[in-house]
């Protein structure tokens, strides 16, 4: 019985290796990365439900100054350079996030409470991606504090994690703006005795 | 630990302590040594459900098969009892 659920779960691992998923996204990263410097881009992105964009949810990182969600138009067109507002400096980059690719893999779109956002957190970090142990989210008033124990990402000083957050912090941001159907901004990241704390802040 | 890693431990550690718990109970009764592990997989599995779809799809199908045998034995017992009435 033990050989058959072995078997079974050996075969259930992707065609593609670690070591050429590792190589893909290190290669996104760093154009991402490439980009958002060259543009001189040091503002924090802010996460977008697929209900403001056209069918998938996506980080949208503002050109100059802090974006003020008020400002955003109902919906916003599924370019890279977008505008958002009516204002001449309403720009933002729209990039697509490990999270926005990830949340296609859930069945169906969890619910705006806390035990819907850790049970599909729980099911894409930890069964889908392997990328941590457990999962804790706790709500708050307009904001969220996630708990990742045993993250296998940690948060680097690098501009593309400035700006976008860690892959894991960018998972939880993009499930958790998608359950809220609100913007939400990775307010605070911070790794601790093996355990990855993401504050995210819920923007009206 | 991996969810993979802890999936498989949690069945080695249970199929180990119900093996020998029913070795000196029932050591002669085969049938009780397959249900108990059928039940025991079954449990665990359930419990791991947040497993990637593939390896749920594979489990699912490994739990199908292990049911039917527990359904063999069930109805084996059921016509041995009614026989004998």
């Amino acid at each position: 019985m033990i050989g058959f659920t072995c078997i079974a779960l050996a075969n259930a691992r992707p065609y593609i290796s670690p070591e050429a998923s590792e190589l893909i996204l290190k290669t996104g990263m760093e154009n991402t990365s490439a980009l958002l410097e060259e543009l001189g881009v040091r503002n924090k992105a802010i996460y977008l439900p697929s209900s403001l964009r056209e069918g998938r949810p996506q980080a949208l990182i503002p050109l100059t100054g802090i974006l003020d969600t008020g400002r955003i138009r109902a919906k916003i067109p599924g370019r890279l350079i977008v505008r958002y507002g009516d204002g001449p400096g309403d720009m933002a980059l729209a990039v697509t996030t490990p999270g926005s690719i990830s949340l296609e893999k859930l069945e169906s779109k969890p619910g705006p409470n806390a035990a819907d956002i850790e049970a599909a957190v729980t099911y894409v970090l930890t069964g889908l991606l392997d990328l941590a142990n457990n999962v804790t989210v706790n709500m708050g008033d307009g904001e969220v504090k996630v708990e990742v124990s045993g993250p296998r990402l940690h948060y680097e000083d690098i501009w593309y994690y400035r700006c976008l957050g860690s892959p894991v912090a960018s998972i939880v941001a993009t499930i958790v703006c998608e359950a809220l159907g609100k913007p939400v901004r990775i307010a605070e990241e911070d790794y601790n005795r093996g355990k990855s704390t993401v504050h995210l802040e819920v923007l009206p | 630990m991996r969810a993979f890693n802890r999936y498989i431990l949690f069945l080695v550690l249970a199929a180990f302590a119900i093996n020998t718990a029913i070795a000196f109970v029932a050591p002669n009764d085969l049938t009780v040594f397959f249900t108990a592990n059928v039940l025991a997989f079954l449990v665990i599995t359930v419990l791991h459900a947040y497993l990637n779809p593939r390896a749920r799809q594979s489990l699912n199908a490994i739990g199908i098969v292990l049911f039917g045998g527990f359904l063999v034995i069930v109805i084996l017992k059921a016509v041995d009892v009614l026989s004998k009435k």
